[in-house]
């Protein structure tokens, strides 16, 4: 019986997941003569290459540190108002989620042009003094792919400062603690979990993002979602393209695997009840 | 209340997450409002206003064709998603088994690897083995990507569900799957509904797979919008967008509407 329950869904994993993924891998590490890493080779000993790969994890820490700073007050007000607007709040940060990313970086490239929003509310507040070009710009696909994973941070968080009791914080204020330190000293000291599983998580989709900075940042802009896009679909180097996807993939799993540590180990770092 | 609003270091909370907000409402706000501006070119804000490039978007044929495709393949995606990942996490809530928490994992691992890795495996494989023909090609990408959904959503529910409920069905004499179907699945509702919409909602605003893998000639609609966006700047384009984002309120307004209606019937 259980078994009869898994089949259709291990079945379709490993045909149309396991068996694709494991073949990318193959193909990257294969030539015409057997087992090769000249793909890997080109990659690791081409500067150009590496200023991508470094471009990205750059773009990932970026995005990253956005989402921290806009996403820990969001979370931390929603999950601790009383007001009943706080919940349709929280529903309003899901709604950017279920908007297509292609839409999204859309509504950027308008505000980013030369004579958009951002250019003119810059020059009105004197932090300029000729328009800019956001558009086509690594800035430019900071700032909307940050607006892209915000709702993941906010709704992670939310779930964690929820989880946290909020006695631990009246606590710490009656025997004399500033709400600052209140908060520093407690609230995000048992937070601290989840804040790195957000920002893991946040990490990883943004390195792996490819409709934003393939629209905002055009060939400018080129991170490793956008590189693998060229090699594979225009320059048709499927090698050495899943070879670079091989490499996204290794850092991704890498990540993945810490947050699924963190995800367990999770019940330790929450406060005793 | 901890923290008092109204003190120096609640308004600083305050203003960053009001400042969140506007953030993540604006660009959104613009695909909306932009089309209705009278310039043949997208302003924000407008200036002018017509209604004429949400008229040709409409009246547009290609962005009708697409939207069709992108809702088939969403619609057979969500269901077969659904019907599997459920099968998938009843048997993983059910029994336990030696390699249980591996096989949950590997079932949630597509929602957080890069969709443009699996993309390009995907399409290596279909050409090498030439297995499935035309959309089913992306159907079966976008299952593997709606299933983890569909489990993220369902596993909780089914977790908490009662099992002497399903147990005192067995003893008065259901077989296994009558109480399954007239016990189990009428609580588990919600959870399942729920999968299923998030399942349809990926499959339709996903546009790498579909970059890769949709039918030569029939693009889905975020493939259509992306190369539009990537030649030019039409109006009708952010027009088309607009009512892809009008919609997609309307239908998460209407979901929580009903909902609540329904905890409020109960």
């Amino acid at each position: 019986m259980p078994i009869l329950l898994f089949a259709p869904c291990v079945l379709v994993y490993a045909i149309f997941f396991i068996w694709p993924q494991a073949s990318l891998l193959a193909i990257s590490a294969s030539s015409k003569s057997g087992l090769s890493f000249d793909q890997y080779a080109r990659f690791f000993g081409d500067g150009y290459y590496w200023e991508i790969l470094g471009r990205t994890l750059g773009m990932g820490i970026a995005v990253t540190a956005i989402t921290l700073v806009l996403g820990l007050p969001t979370a931390y007000v929603l999950a601790r108002s009383q007001s009943r607007w706080a919940s349709l709040l929280l529903l309003l940060t899901t709604f950017p989620l279920l908007v297509s990313a292609v839409v999204r970086s859309f509504g950027w490239m308008v505000l980013f042009f030369r004579d958009g929003l951002v250019s003119r509310v810059l020059l009105m507040l004197g932090l300029i003094d000729r328009p800019v070009q956001t558009m086509y710009t690594m800035t430019g696909v900071i700032i909307a792919l940050a607006q892209v994973l915000l709702p993941l941070m906010v709704l992670t968080l939310h779930g964690v400062f929820k989880s946290i009791d909020r006695d631990l914080e009246y606590a710490a204020m009656s025997l004399g603690a500033r709400p600052a330190v209140a908060l520093g000293l407690v609230t995000l000291r048992l937070a601290r979990g989840g804040i790195v599983a957000g920002s893991l998580l946040v990490f990883s989709l943004a390195i792996s993002a490819f409709a934003t900075p393939s629209l905002v940042g055009g060939a400018r802009a080129n991170v490793m979602a956008t590189a693998i896009y060229e090699q594979t679909v225009e320059l048709l180097d499927w090698p050495f393209g899943a070879a670079l996807a091989a490499i996204l993939l290794v850092v991704v799993l890498g990540l993945s695997l810490a947050y699924g540590a963190l995800i367990e180990g999770r019940g330790e770092l929450e406060a005793p009840r | 209340m901890t923290i008092a609003w109204r003190s120096p270091l609640g308004a600083v909370l305050l203003l960053l997450c009001a400042l969140s907000f506007a953030y993540l409402l604006l660009p959104i706000l613009v695909v909306v409002v932009a089309p209705f501006g009278a310039t043949g070119y997208l302003a924000f804000p407008p200036q002018g206003w017509t209604l004429k490039w949400y008229a040709a978007a409409v009246s547009d044929t290609r962005y009708l064709a697409a939207l069709l495709v992108s809702l088939r393949i969403a619609l057979a995606s969500a269901l077969i998603a659904c019907v599997i990942g459920i099968a998938a996490a009843y048997a993983l809530t059910r029994y336990d088994f030696l390699g249980r928490r591996l096989l949950e994992a590997i079932f949630l691992s597509p929602l957080i690897l890069p969709t443009l890795v699996l993309a390009v495996g995907l399409t290596l494989f279909f050409t090498r083995t030439g297995l499935l023909q035309g959309s089913w090609r992306l159907i079966a990408a976008h299952v593997i990507i709606c299933i983890p959904y569909v489990l993220r959503v369902s596993l909780p529910v089914l977790r908490r569900f009662d099992r002497s409920l399903e147990e005192a069905a067995r003893n008065l004499g259901a077989s296994p799957f009558a109480a399954f179907f007239l016990v189990v699945l009428p609580v588990v509702r919600p959870g399942i509904v729920a999968g299923t919409v998030l399942a349809f909602i990926t499959s339709f605003d996903e546009v790498v797979l579909a970059l890769f893998l949709a039918e030569p000639g029939a693009p889905t609609l975020p493939v259509t919008i992306y190369s539009a966006v990537q030649l030019g700047f039409e109006p009708s384009v952010a027009a088309i967008s607009g009512l892809l984002v009008l919609a997609t309120f309307m239908v998460m307004l209407l979901y929580h509407l009903l909902s609540a209606f329904r905890r409020q019937r109960d």
